[in-house]
């Protein structure tokens, strides 16, 4: 497929098309603790943060870039108005459970959303992710490695292997 | 022309000043507010004791020196501290107050009533007006819970209940502190403002329950640069209009659109930028600007000490009674058989000293009173002077009393990490002992 075809293609698929199973998905409970949390990031940017298994009910999410908040003494951070939720994730500070870490109220859009939309929301708020929830329920997510992947793939020069 | 090029020079001087003396003072861990204010009344009083020409640096207003280049400084610290509430709204997670118990309720309401009433009292006693009474009393109000999560943090103890009830109260403390300062600078009658009151709340409900989801849609759709943001600011201005046109209290109006925009993950993304507009240029400057305005002669005259003893003394002891009492009453919710105990006696004092800091809004409540007319300008240095004391001893005070009222709990929290120490000392040994017997 050309380059512009295989872009015009990607940008109308519906995000419920392409994104991953949960099953796959970097998920964690809200009291899970931070060193699993650690484990995960170790091999992905983000972690997402639900209330239980069960209903899903997505809490927040913790990126990659928040470890340094994690990993910073207590010391290091600015106590300043508008600067302490920053502060509270600090592992040293007491720390412990996914959701003290988690950055609540993450950024969504719907599985009928196309990779465009996606894309837009991405570029205007300069992340690389978003949560696919349906009535606040994660059901999968939407990240610049998902596309990327999909683009190769409508390219026919590189294989999604989350999807084979 | 020239003058516009030493308003250019002295914002230049104020900002760079500010994040040294910020820096400064955060070395010491103490609020890097101090520093900044501190630069601020250096640079001021280098006018005032003609050092230097106020022409030079027209951050100074008032007895003479006011000029068209120091209303834009004013008016630029005005926007600081619009942007300070501002972001302090939008960084609050509003669930923290979903989770607020019993104790942290009534505790924060007589840590703030307390020291209210008791200044309100002790500054008619000594001859104040009834309104201005009240405005010296709002400003004891606020805690500024950043110095006590810091020091909770090292003594590690923020996770105990008290800590948790700590955070909690902040919240609403500041809440409380915001809007009583309504009372003190609105205008008309009572029940006139009372209703101005209610009409806001229900505005801002209105749009936090049905239109900022539109809204901010309606900003996605602009596609320009930075269109979220001009149109959240823009909104936020919209909103301190109003509170400024009804309560002559512009920052209220700042509060509330940051609360509305928190619930939004949309707007939380904004936090970056608008930390980048606020800690950048706007907030610094207007602690520099309110550093700028204690004039030191001030203390010549001896009504300014006494107004700062006794301001400071309300300061901790209401909000240590106030606060303390407030939870000790409730019994943290263990029954009546807790109420005598001397745990209940000792989480209680916890809770009211670590209620003693105030920084930020005490400062912002100050310059609100006299804009707002509230405490007038021939009495603005004795109460900015006593302002800038009491929150100087507020912060210096309140860690080593945090460790002397915690001390109990540093050392259990020693002992369990020595013997944790011990534990893994002899798991080890057996380890080598295991392996040396298997060489």
């Amino acid at each position: 497929m050309e380059i512009e075809s295989a872009i015009e293609t990607l940008n109308s698929l519906k995000i419920s098309s392409i994104m991953p199973r949960i099953e796959t998905m970097p998920v964690v409970t809200a009291q899970s603790d931070i060193l699993s949390v650690l484990k995960i990031l170790r091999t992905r940017h983000h972690v997402w943060v639900v209330s239980d298994r069960d209903s899903m009910e997505l809490l927040g999410v913790i990126r990659y870039l928040d470890v340094v908040d994690i990993l910073l003494p207590p010391e290091a951070h600015r106590f300043k108005l508008g600067m302490t939720s920053r502060t509270m994730k600090s592992l040293l500070g007491g720390a412990a459970k996914a959701v003290d870490v988690a950055e609540p109220n993450p950024l969504s859009i719907g599985g009928d959303a196309t990779v465009l939309d996606a894309l837009m929301k991405m570029r205007k708020y300069r992340v690389q992710v978003l949560a696919v929830v349906d009535e606040g329920r994660l059901i999968g997510e939407i990240s610049l490695r998902i596309v990327i992947d999909e683009l190769l793939r409508l390219l026919r020069v590189g294989g999604a292997s989350w999807r084979q | 022309m020239e003058t516009v090029t030493w308003l250019l020079f002295a914002l230049g001087v104020s900002l760079i000043l500010a994040k040294m003396g910020d820096s400064l003072i955060e070395r010491f861990e103490l609020p890097g507010v101090l520093g900044e204010l501190l630069m601020g009344m250096i640079l001021g009083n280098l006018v005032y004791f003609g050092i230097v020409a106020p022409q030079y640096l027209p951050i100074v207003s008032g007895q003479g020196f006011t000029t068209d280049m120091t209303a834009v400084a004013n008016f630029l610290a005005k926007l600081g501290i619009i942007f300070l509430l501002f972001l302090g709204a939008l960084d609050t997670d509003i669930n923290q107050l979903k989770r607020t118990g019993v104790t942290a309720t009534v505790s924060t309401v007589l840590g703030v009533f307390v020291p209210l009433l008791l200044a309100w009292f002790a500054l008619m006693k000594m001859g104040y007006p009834s309104r201005e009474a009240f405005a010296g009393g709002v400003l004891l109000t606020a805690t500024s819970i950043g110095l006590t999560v810091r020091v909770m943090m090292d003594l590690g103890v923020l996770k105990s209940e008290v800590g948790a009830a700590s955070l909690s109260a902040s919240v609403m403390d500041d809440f409380l502190g915001i809007a009583l300062v309504i009372f003190a600078v609105g205008s008309g009658s009572l029940v006139e403002l009372s209703l101005k009151i209610v009409a806001f709340f229900l505005i801002t409900g209105v749009v936090w329950w049905f239109l900022v989801d539109y809204y901010i849609e309606f900003a996605e759709r602009l596609h320009v640069e930075k269109g979220i943001l001009g149109m959240a600011i823009g909104m936020m201005f919209l909103f301190a209009a109003l509170a400024e046109g009804w309560f002559a209290a512009a920052i209220e109006g700042a509060f509330m659109m940051g609360l509305v925009l928190s619930k939004l993950p949309e707007g939380k993304r904004l936090m970056e930028d608008l930390r980048a507009i606020g800690y950048g240029l706007l907030i610094p400057f207007f602690f520099v600007h309110t550093g700028a305005m204690l004039n030191l002669t001030v203390f010549e005259n001896a009504n300014a000490l006494v107004l700062a003893a006794v301001m400071s003394t309300i300061a901790v002891v209401g909000k240590v009674i106030g606060r303390g009492f407030g939870a000790w009453i409730t019994a943290w919710g263990r029954g009546r058989s807790f109420l005598f105990a001397k745990e209940n006696f000792w989480m209680s004092l916890q809770m009211g000293i670590g209620s003693v800091p105030r920084t930020e809004v005490a400062l912002v409540d100050l310059m609100v009173a006299i804009h707002g007319g509230a405490i007038p300008s021939k009495d603005a240095p004795e109460f900015i002077a006593a302002t800038l004391i009491f929150i100087t001893v507020s912060v210096l005070i309140t860690p080593p009393l945090l460790k002397w009222a915690f001390r109990r709990e540093i050392e259990e929290n020693k002992s369990l990490k020595a013997a944790r120490k011990m534990e893994q000392i002899k798991a080890t040994k057996e380890r080598i002992k295991e392996v040396k017997e298997r060489g």
